[in-house]
Order: structure tokens, then C-alpha cells, then sequence
């Protein structure tokens, strides 16, 4: 109990002595660190949803999620570097087209995948596809 | 880069959309409202990406997930016929020791970025406040000399063109490996998708052919009743 205290105490220490006001200065001024929160609850979101579904299309759907997650992140470090007027501020907005293009070809594939596997074993749900399991 | 005034209301405004559809996509029962829920998220997500000065890839997104992803997965949906199978009492999570495993994964993400951020954040807001005031200087510089929009509120951005720009001088390498890619996806997913009958056509078989192969071989038959 001790040791969750602490480590809660760690957590919040920024925020619990008394910068309340900040914080309200925070939110009416978003800057990188709400962009970045935002992006880490999407990528939270998609990776519950590719842990807890059964049906692998919603599986796909939330990989594209945890990407945009990923995109968003790029999107917003770039900004923050275009601001300070760095020389490879545009390297992120780079990456994120090219995220994009894979993510794109990653969906046909899967969804390739998933019309042969539909074919043949008549199924979607993950936890029915157990060949390899012994 | 501090976002105010509707800038910020807009921030807010996209971000909880992009927050809850995302959540109404992995908890919606059915496939075709979780493919709608993700369109919304994706194109709140674009919103941001709006506010962070990347219209371009703002439109990439829009046009590349909304107009083209989704389509697919919808189709792919409507193709495997999920939405007649989910009627009925049937779980759409699996068992606890799964929702447990991501709850733990959860707790383990949200503690990570919160003492990310309170810790390392603000040490990188002192050290980029001196930067940014230079960097500021300059964009409002270059903004003074750009054209108005046609709506006399702000200045047309620049943002597409040294995106082009950076794009061919720093990726043209892997510009050219993508094209590689997308190519040997499209033959990809059609080998994957084909049936066996027009696998067969493929290799050159007559209808002839096939059919005397199906009285030599009866379990090609079954295999082709599964396709359809």
C-alpha cells in the first residue's frame, strides 16, 4: 500500500502543490503535452480494442487507430520543431505519409487475409482460429 | 506551439471527439457502426492536424482512410456477412483474463505519460522557450509577406508547398520504396482474394480440365462450395 502511495505521490507531485491555476492555464492553452495526451488515449484505446475483441475486423480497426495515435504524435513534435526553427521540422510530417501508405497496404492485405480465411474456415472470431494452437 | 482563444476551443472540441468515437468503435457491437465510428475519429484526428499547421496531411488522411481504408473495410464487412451473426446474446469481448491483461497495459500507458509529462515536460519548455521566441519572429515574418485568405481572417499557408518540397530533397528514397510496396500489395490482396476456380483460370485450366479434375479429386469440389 505504501509503495502504490509513493508511487502515486510521484505522479501527481507537479500538480498536487498547489498549481491548480496552472493547470487551468494548461487547458485554455493547450500546447504539446495535450496533444501528446490525447494520442497516448487513442493508442490506449486501440490496444485495449486489439486485446479485448473477438471479431478481426474490429482488430484491424483498431491497429489503424494505434497508427493515428502514432500519426498524431509525429504531427505534433514536428510543429513544436517548426516553432523553435528547426532544419528537420518537417521529418515527422515525412514519416506520417508514409505511416499512411503502409497502413493502407497493411489494410488490403489483412483484409485479403481475412476473405481467405473466411473462405475456409467460415469464421471471423479470433479465438476460433486455433489451428496452429496444440 | 500554444494553441488559444478557438484554436484552443477547437483542440478541445476535436480531441474528446476523436477520444469518444474511437472508444464507441471498440465498443460497438456491431462491425459496420464500429467502421462509422472510426470514420469520425479519423476525421477529428485530420481537425488536429489541422491545428498543429499540417493541412496536407490533414487531406492525405481524409482522403486515404475516409475515402479509401474504410470503403475497403466496409466492403470486407458486407463480403463476410459479420452483421447476421452478431444478433443473439454472443459476446463481443473475450474472456476476463484478456480485458485484464489490456486494463493492466492500460494503467501501465497512463502512468508512463503521466510521469512523462511531469517530469521531462517541463524541463523542455524552459530550454525551447528561448528557440521558440526566435522561431516565432521569424513565421510571423514570413506570414507578413504571404497573401490573405479569401476570408481576410488569416494568411494563406506556405505549409503544403515546403511539405512537397522537404518530401522529395529528404524521402525521395523511400518514396520510391513505396510505390514498390503498394505495388506488391495490390497483387497481394488479389492472390489472397481470388477463389479456387479463378486460381485454376489463372493457371491456364480449361472448364474441361477443372471438371475432370473435381471426378479425380472430390475434395476440390468441397472446397469450392466453402468458397461460395
Amino acid at each position: 500500500m505504501t509503495i502504490l502511495l509513493s508511487v502515486f505521490v510521484l505522479l501527481f507531485q507537479e500538480t498536487s502543490n498547489g498549481r491548480f491555476a496552472q493547470m487551468k492555464h494548461g487547458v485554455v492553452n493547450p500546447d504539446l503535452s495535450k496533444f501528446l495526451v490525447i494520442a497516448a488515449l487513442l493508442f490506449i484505446i486501440g490496444v485495449a480494442g486489439v486485446l479485448t475483441r473477438r471479431n478481426i475486423i474490429v482488430i484491424f480497426m483498431s491497429i489503424e487507430l494505434i497508427l493515428n495515435a502514432a500519426n498524431l504524435n509525429f504531427i505534433a513534435f514536428s510543429r513544436q520543431l517548426q516553432e523553435t526553427g528547426s532544419v528537420n521540422a518537417l521529418a515527422g510530417q515525412i514519416f506520417t505519409v508514409f505511416v499512411i501508405v503502409v497502413a493502407a497496404a497493411e489494410a488490403a492485405i489483412g483484409l485479403g487475409i481475412v476473405i481467405a480465411l473466411y473462405r475456409n474456415k467460415e469464421t471471423i472470431w479470433v479465438d476460433e482460429i486455433d489451428l496452429l494452437k496444440w | 506551439m500554444i494553441l488559444s482563444g478557438w484554436e484552443a476551443f477547437f483542440f478541445w472540441f476535436f480531441g474528446l471527439a476523436a477520444i469518444f468515437a474511437a472508444l464507441l468503435t471498440v465498443m460497438a457491437r456491431n462491425a459496420i457502426h464500429s467502421a462509422l465510428f472510426l470514420i469520425s475519429s479519423l476525421v477529428s484526428v485530420a481537425a488536429l492536424f489541422v491545428l498543429a499547421q499540417a493541412e496536407f496531411i490533414a487531406g492525405v488522411q481524409i482522403l486515404v482512410y475516409v475515402g479509401g481504408v474504410m470503403v475497403l473495410f466496409l466492403f470486407v464487412i458486407m463480403l463476410v456477412n459479420v452483421g447476421a451473426q452478431e444478433r443473439g446474446n454472443e459476446e463481443i469481448f473475450n474472456r476476463p483474463r484478456q480485458v485484464g491483461a489490456s486494463l493492466i497495459f492500460c494503467f501501465l500507458l497512463v502512468a508512463a505519460v503521466l510521469f512523462a509529462v511531469n517530469t521531462a515536460y517541463p524541463k523542455l519548455q524552459e530550454k525551447v522557450t528561448t528557440q521558440q521566441a526566435n522561431g516565432e519572429a521569424v513565421a510571423t515574418a514570413v506570414n507578413r509577406r504571404l497573401p490573405r485568405a479569401a476570408t481576410l481572417t488569416s494568411s494563406l499557408s506556405t505549409q503544403s508547398e515546403t511539405f512537397g518540397a522537404a518530401l522529395y530533397r529528404y524521402g525521395s528514397l523511400p518514396f520510391e520504396i513505396a510505390s514498390v510496396l503498394l505495388l506488391v500489395a495490390i497483387i497481394g490482396s488479389v492472390m489472397l482474394a481470388r477463389t479456387l476456380k479463378q486460381e485454376r483460370s489463372a493457371d491456364d485450366m480449361a472448364p474441361e480440365e477443372f471438371e475432370e479434375e473435381l471426378i479425380e479429386h472430390p475434395e476440390v469440389a468441397t472446397v469450392e462450395v466453402n468458397a461460395d
